[in-house]
């Protein structure tokens, strides 16, 4: 009575060597594919990004889904915005993307903008295992950081 | 959905290894404990609601990326020698 399990995984989209998104059109390196298992908050079908990294957005990134619905986000590391920005992973959550305590990590935050202003949001950044190319945005039950602090003087 | 009625101290569980226990029950709220495996991410309802939101604000961001970098740049002054910055923005 047993079904078939094998056939449920959709195979995976091939990386493209070039993307287009509302930000340019971009190289893209195929060592910059990170997995999301969770996917995001608002985009769970979206498990894999490429993290785009480039001299004319230099130091934001362009983070762009390559499976899933269409999602493209900019993303810059906090402490370019926020000198002081600290912030540390759960055990459970250093679990999530197979990290050690002393496993450096890639921390980034996504931009938002409104009107002529733009955000970041340092409440819930995007953490990723570089080792490892897996990573997951952290929801902290008790963060002092703002859902959307000025990007640059705002 | 399914309902229970549960007292101080009962629990129920989900699925392999999720317990959700009613730790205390108060005239405003009640205090819930959450045991849960480490793969599986458990969140307030309304904070996971308010980052979802913020996320489809920032997937709609139309904003001229080079010039958001320029601000950036411009404006971090401490990490200023890390960042690659064009020789005429330098002089300019």
């Amino acid at each position: 009575m047993s079904e078939p399990v094998a056939s449920l995984a959709e195979p995976l989209a091939t990386i493209p060597t070039e993307v287009t998104t509302r930000f340019g059109r971009f190289a893209v390196d195929p060592s910059s594919v990170i997995q999301f298992p969770e996917g995001l908050p608002g985009f769970e079908q979206n498990r894999r990004f490429v993290l785009i990294s480039s001299d004319d957005v230099a130091p934001l990134h362009v983070l762009h889904a390559v499976d899933g619905p269409d999602a493209s986000f900019l993303a810059v590391d906090p402490r370019f915005v926020l000198d002081s920005y600290r912030t540390t992973l759960a055990i459970g959550d250093r679990l999530r993307i197979g990290a050690a305590e002393d496993t450096p990590l890639v921390w980034l935050v996504l931009v938002a903008t409104d009107g002529d202003g733009a955000s970041v949001n340092l409440r819930a950044p995007i953490v990723i295992n570089p080792s490892m190319m897996v990573g997951f945005q952290v929801m902290p039950h008790n963060s002092l950081y703002p859902l959307r602090h000025p990007l640059a003087g705002d | 959905m399914l309902v229970f009625t549960r007292k101080r101290h009962e629990a129920i569980v989900i699925g392999d290894g999720i317990e959700v226990r009613v730790l205390r029950v108060g005239r405003d709220g009640v205090r819930l404990g959450v045991t849960a495996p480490s793969s599986i991410s458990v969140h307030r309802r309304e904070i996971y609601d308010q980052i979802r939101a913020e996320n489809q604000v920032a997937a709609t961001t139309t904003a001229s990326a080079a010039g958001l970098a320029e601000r950036l740049r411009r404006t971090s002054r401490e990490q200023a020698a890390t960042v690659p910055v064009k020789a005429q923005e330098v002089s300019g």
